[in-house]
């Protein structure tokens, strides 16, 4: 069944593309790979292996594994509108309803039978124990392998190179299950081609600063996390160009990615994966711009291919929710001044406590910089608990409030 | 001309219309019940009565509460919070906090002492702590709502609740009057149980309420137990306009009045 729906829709973008090469657009680009990974995941004679957020795809992608973080499931669920029953079943297996819906979802998908069965497993200990949990239910569920990365929480040197070492042996844990050895070869062009897509990419948040910014909402939505999933791939060079030449065309030509932009919004963690009404009551209702994603920045520096894996330690360490929140805040305040930021959302995604432990501290930093925070408290996933009513007044309120 | 300012809460409409000068004409309170139009249509109604104003003379319409899309011939929509800013600086100039407990949510409204809206912060998915859940309790209690508003009177426990929830508070209302605990014990600690809800919220916005004017708005306002216990709770008396209720429709009168170009 899966593999049929992903297999339809790459199908269906391709051959649309055939058809009317100038529908060609950075979001065709990027939901083509992400149909194509989709489908990958579901293809028999794949080797397989779910994993957490903060593992190194890149390396993976080297060694020939499928890989993908298992959040990816619970926000395709989500966004198909099927997630209710996978949450239910997570529930009634005994998962509290106020734990993360990606996980409820993830674990209610497992017992269901919709999960690709993996070859093995690496959980990632950041960005949040929860997640842990579930890769470990997933390898007993599955009776498959876990490979834990314990990822530091500052970059000192013997911390970077505590991860690097994982790194290490995570690969000779790869080839136990694959039967293939790291190419270091292949693992240089691959980290050759991450540092090119995070160029671009860090090229086209740039373009994004312009005013009015040709980057909206539906633009940005995921694209970061996602994205990480397709480093040292082709595919992530392909679709990180095809951003940048779409903001860069905008700007040319004098079009806004919102137009007539009058309020400029930076967006916390995680989007709200259902279809909601947000961005159109945003976007269109009241011009009030998306044009930066705490998750979709780049923290890192390049790495070197030579030697790849402390930069890669580097990277994971980097990423917004890992480490102190104080070094979080200073992130988002520096995404806000660069992107002359009027206000911030943050949804406060229910059982996250990145969402909603952190959100006073985020709240606080991003004031002193001028930014005000609309706390919107919904469930990022679960479709049952969402009040559009409740989240309509509090968005327009905040518009108000901002226009004043 | 005139301008009227509709309110469409979860349990009252209100209608405030004002003329040329913001001078308020006539106010209305009509319960929402389950069909809006015909509560939108009677509170309009009765304020054009009540004034003898004529339809045709009203110049423009603001609406604003939940049910806010609802009405027609509006120029405008504009959210609760933003209205009961603007209607509570006209009712109670320099307010900087503003309290507003309505039937299923409530909010705390930070001001620049100008009627602006700097913070705000409101009540998550869940009507504890609002009139529904002051209505539930009335009920579990055998008093009328409005009765509850002074039967605190004389309580000198230091009753909680352990319950913010309205339906298992209901429940511990029922046990505590089982138990034989006196009424007016367990109206005040239903109010405090609401003040310490809504002292969070407040505290959110403006963690220095030194020199601060609090004020409420909404329908609760009306229960002097529940304003008692929140100015008890903050250490900072919290003051109440004549027609609390109005505050919101008010602000949607003067915002239809600004945006007319008076
Ligand atoms: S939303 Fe929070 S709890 Fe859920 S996967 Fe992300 S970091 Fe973990």
């Amino acid at each position: 069944m899966m593999y049929d729906y992903f297999n339809n829709l790459v199908t269906g973008i391709e051959s649309t593309l055939v058809a009317h090469p100038e529908k060609k657009s950075h979001r065709k680009a990027y939901a083509l790979e992400i149909a194509r990974l989709g489908r990958r995941l579901y293809t028999e004679d794949e080797r397989i292996a779910w994993c957490g957020v903060l593992a190194p795809f890149d390396v993976l992608n080297a060694m020939s594994v499928t890989s993908c973080f298992v959040e990816f499931v619970g926000a395709m669920l989500a966004s198909t509108g099927m997630v209710p029953d996978f949450l239910q079943e997570a529930e009634t297996r005994g998962f509290a309803p106020d734990t993360c819906g990606y996980h409820r979802a993830v674990m209610g998908a497992t017992y269901k039978d919709l999960m690709p069965k993996p070859d093995f497993c690496i959980a990632t200990s950041a960005p949040c124990a929860g997640g842990m949990g579930v890769m470990e239910n997933i390898a007993r569920h599955f009776n498959k392998k876990l490979y834990v990365l314990n990822i530091p929480q500052e970059a000192t040197e013997e911390s970077v190179r505590y991860l690097a070492d994982q790194y290490q042996e995570m690969t000779d844990f790869v080839t136990q299950h694959t039967g293939r050895p790291l190419d270091r070869e292949k693992l240089r062009e691959a980290v050759t081609l991450s540092n090119e897509a995070t160029a671009i990419m860090e090229e086209a948040y740039r373009l994004a600063q312009h005013v009015p910014s040709p980057a909206n909402g539906k633009d940005l939505a995921n694209f970061g996390v996602v994205m990480a999933l397709l480093l040292g791939t082709p595919a992530a060079v392909e679709v990180a160009r095809a951003y940048r030449d779409a903001f860069a065309a905008r700007i040319e030509r004098g079009e806004a990615g919102v137009p007539g932009e009058k309020v400029r919004l930076l967006w916390i963690q995680n989007r709200v994966q259902f279809k909601n009404e947000i961005l159109d009551l945003l976007e269109t209702e009241n011009q009030a711009a998306i044009v930066c994603d705490e998750l979709n920045a780049i923290t890192w520096d390049p790495i070197d291919p030579d030697d790849p894996f402390p930069g890669i330690a580097r990277r994971a360490i980097s990423i917004p929710l890992n480490g102190t929140v104080k070094r979080r805040v200073k992130n988002l305040q520096k995404m806000a001044l660069e992107h002359k930021i009027h206000g911030a959302v943050n949804p406060c995604h229910w059982g996250c406590r990145q969402g909603t432990g952190a959100r006073g501290m985020v709240a606080e930093g991003l004031k002193q910089v001028g930014v005000p925070v609309l706390n919107l408290e919904v469930d990022c996933v679960d479709t049952r608990n969402y009040a559009p009513g409740q989240i309509r007044t509090r968005l327009e309120a905040f518009i108000e409030m901002l226009t004043a | 001309m005139y301008y009227l300012g509709l309110d469409l809460g979860s349990l009252s409409c209100d209608a405030v219309l004002i003329d040329a000068d913001a001078n308020i004409m006539a106010t209305s309170v009509v319960p929402t019940g389950a069909k809006n139009r015909e509560a939108i249509a009677r509170a309009q109604r009765e304020v054009l009565e009540l004034s003898g104003v004529a339809e045709t003379d009203v110049a423009a319409t603001v609406s604003t509460g939940y049910g806010r899309e609802r009405v027609e011939k509006k120029i405008a929509t504009v959210t609760e919070i933003t209205c009961h800013g603007r209607g509570m600086e006209a009712m109670l100039p320099g307010t900087r906090v503003l309290i507003d407990i309505g039937g299923q949510d409530s909010k705390a409204i930070f001001l620049d002492g100008k009627g602006r809206v700097l913070d705000f912060a409101m009540n998550d998915k869940c009507a504890a702590g609002t009139g529904r859940f002051l209505e539930a309790m009335a009920r579990a209690l055998q008093v009328d709502i409005e009765e509850l508003a002074n039967l605190d009177q004389g309580a000198v426990s230091n009753l909680t609740l352990s319950s913010m929830c309205t339906v298992f508070a209901e429940s511990e209302v029922v046990s505590l009057i089982a138990e034989g605990k006196e009424v007016n014990e367990i109206v005040a600690g239903l109010n405090r149980s609401i003040a310490s809800r809504t002292l969070s919220m407040v505290r959110r916005v403006c963690p220095d309420l030194t020199g601060m004017a609090l004020a409420m708005s909404g329908g609760v306002a009306h229960n002097q137990g529940v304003v008692r216990a929140l100015s008890a709770a903050l250490g900072v008396p919290v003051q109440v306009p004549e027609k609390p209720d109005t505050v919101g429709a008010l602000g949607a009168a003067l915002i239809a009045r600004d945006r007319n170009g008076k």
